[in-house]
């Protein structure tokens, strides 16, 4: 726990300072007149101590022995995959269109777990595309992109 | 009143409102049954849907999702012994034992009842308060308005689970997060980084579906996949005799307790069950019965997360403060549909309002007549295993999130807040003080510039008024609190508790 404390603190007081930068970029202003930047100069300067103490009492915290890495022994790049499907995902529906780039998320994610039954795979994909696409496009109205190929 | 709550079932009675009403507590059930997608995320999911419908239909809609969320939450609990939602959490303990005893039927039963019964008594609550406090609202100036909402975000930092330094340090994230987009007086963009879907802000279902839906099915992606569905013949729904008797006043304690807490800011059905059942277990005759399959220890925690549910609609439509993320759905609802949350909602959309009261009524039985019948359907739905579920439960986020505007750029929102969130978790950072500071931020920031502006530079205005003085006082103590020894002392037991 004490080194995710303090990569985490150390995040938030980069995050800190950046804000902070640009708060007086855009203007503070003063208490009779604040200006754009004024809270969130306030916000991000107490968010930089808060971090800078959290990192000091992190580093001052003796190790804890039962502590457990991260990432290790868990199914972690499967996660990984996953977001990278999402983000694929989310590029290339308005090219591709709701239909085709759902199918195709869907055989991904479905495919992930269920390895040797390709058919169901391809069934279950098929079917959830269809079904999502009539439920939110045809009864509830959502309007989803129709790409290339016009559906 | 009488006149009002009988405009308020006239409205409630319409054949959309009806339908609503039931698709909501149905839908709400099936989220609450399933993990992963949470009320946030359905709420985001169907309320593109209502568009074409009135303000009232909507909240309709949305509130019978959060009562029936609470309600599904706690099948899981008692069947599988994993919540369905977090205000569930306290039902595993007692309901489960109950399961593994033989006992599922009463364990269900009485959360059914305990959540009419209190849901019943938090409307009540509901008529009771929210008008006379919209009415004192009317005289709440800019400085009031930004003490109770420091107090609330406080109140929030001081309930959340484990470092309150960390919740403070995501609160002050969400409100930096709140204010990207166009500033309130000067109309320019800030920290957009030059993107043009920035200008409005970052959009709350993409960040409520990311951070508490998306987050959740990765966290769950890394572990094992397969859960256990306790085998058993789920029979005697009815609670006994004597199980009524047991339960009778942890109902009532646990609606009142739950009622109270939704109002504060906070955790509200989060929070409210843990309170519950630590204060049944003190009361009780035989406290040594808690964790060993007492039904006490079902009812009431099941009452105090639905009266909360109830609780929590009072400052949102009284004051326009959203007391937690799900509220600030609501809030967010509200706008979509062009009505301005605060202490005039109520005189100029008596429809809404007592619509909406009636409503609530018209569902909690709905959640009782639907859902017992409907009980073995529930439990086939847990049965689904998550490699089904989860894809399923991806596809109907992405869905939620891109159907608001029509923007991919909402699907990147997304899966960024997403990502956010799951690291958040690993790091020990809870998402609900980030949400709620978010909704809260600009708000917050409009009424401390126009208070300096009034008062002409000095920061005494927040204290020389009386409400905001105290608001700020009890905010100030709550703080205090936390650095006191015993009071730590309090907190750390509070969170083993919680653990």
């Amino acid at each position: 726990m004490k080194s995710l404390d303090q990569t985490s603190s150390l995040f938030w007081l980069l995050v800190s300072v950046l804000v902070f930068v640009e708060a007086i970029r855009l203007g503070v202003g003063s208490v009779h007149s604040p200006d754009m930047g004024f809270m969130t100069f306030g916000a991000s300067g107490i968010l930089g101590i808060l971090s800078l103490y959290q990192f000091i009492r992190a580093s001052l915290r003796k190790e804890d022995g039962h502590a457990l890495p991260l990432f290790a022994g868990k199914f972690w790049k499967r996660v990984i995959f996953v977001i990278l499907a999402l983000v694929v995902y989310a590029r290339v529906m308005p090219l591709l269109g709701y239909l085709i780039s759902t199918f195709l998320l869907m055989m991904t994610l479905y495919g992930l777990l269920e390895r040797k039954k390709i058919w169901l795979v391809f069934t279950a994909s098929f079917v959830t595309t269809l079904f999502t696409y009539v439920v939110f496009s045809k009864w509830l109205s959502c309007q989803f992109p129709e790409g290339l190929f016009g559906f | 009143m009488f006149d009002s709550i009988l405009y308020g079932f006239q409205v409630t009675f319409q054949p959309i409102n009806i339908l609503f009403c039931a698709g909501g507590v149905l839908v709400g059930t099936l989220v609450g049954v399933l993990p992963g997608i949470g009320p946030a995320g359905a709420m985001g999911l169907l309320l593109p849907a209502t568009f074409s419908f009135s303000p009232t239909s909507t909240l309709i809609l949305l509130a019978g999702i959060y009562y029936g969320v609470q309600y599904g939450g706690s099948t899981t609990s008692i069947l599988v012994n994993i919540p369905g939602e977090a205000s569930s959490v306290i039902t595993c303990i007692d309901g489960y034992t109950m399961a593994r005893q033989g006992r599922a039927g009463p364990a269900l039963g009485i959360a059914a009842w305990g959540s009419f019964i209190a849901g019943t008594i938090a409307n009540l609550g509901l008529m009771l308060v929210a008008v006379p406090l919209a009415r004192a609202a009317l005289s709440f100036g800019p400085p009031e308005y930004f003490a109770l909402m420091c107090t609330g975000l406080i109140i929030v930092t001081y309930l959340a689970q484990g470092s309150v330094l960390k919740s403070i340090m995501t609160a002050l994230a969400g409100l930096i997060l709140g204010s990207i987009g166009l500033d309130l007086i000067t109309g320019l963009p800030r920290f957009t980084l030059g993107i043009n879907e920035l200008s409005d802000g970052v959009g709350i279902i993409p960040l409520v579906m990311g951070l508490f839906g998306i987050s959740e099915i990765l966290e769950n992606l890394e572990g094992k996949l397969e859960r256990e569905v306790f085998k058993t013949r789920i029979k005697n729904l009815m609670p006994s005799l004597k199980d009524w008797s047991d339960s009778k006043w942890a109902i009532v304690r646990g609606s009142f307790i739950g009622f109270v807490l939704g109002i504060l800011p906070g955790g509200g059905a989060v929070i409210s069950p843990f309170v519950a059942y630590a204060i049944e277990k003190k009361v009780s005759r035989n406290p040594e019965k808690f964790g060993k399959g007492a039904i006490e220890g079902v009812a009431s925690p099941e009452s105090a997360n639905n009266a909360a549910a109830g609780g929590s609609l009072i400052p949102l439509l009284s004051l326009g403060i959203p007391p937690n993320p799900i509220m600030a759905i609501f809030f967010s609802a509200l706008l979509i549909h062009g009505i301005q949350p605060g202490p005039l909602l109520i005189r100029q959309n008596p429809d809404l309002f007592w619509g909406l009261v009636a409503s609530l009524y018209l569902g909690n039985a709905l959640l009782l007549v639907l859902n017992l019948p409907l009980i073995g359907i529930w439990v086939k739905v847990l049965k689904i295993p998550y490699k089904i579920l989860f894809p399923l439960i991806l596809l109907f986020c992405l869905i939620g999130a891109y159907s608001i505007n029509s923007l991919s750029f909402d699907l990147y929102v997304m899966i960024f807040f997403g990502v956010a969130g799951w690291l958040m978790r690993k790091f020990g950072y809870e998402g609900a003080p980030l949400i709620l500071a978010y909704v809260l931020g600009p708000m917050l920031e409009q009424n401390l510039r126009q208070s300096l502006l009034i008062s002409g530079g000095s920061f005494w205005i927040f204290v020389s008024r009386p409400i905001s003085g105290v608001a700020l006082g009890c905010a100030f103590l709550i703080l205090l609190s936390n650095v006191l020894p015993s009071f730590r002392k309090q907190r750390q037991k509070y969170d083993t508790f919680k653990e």
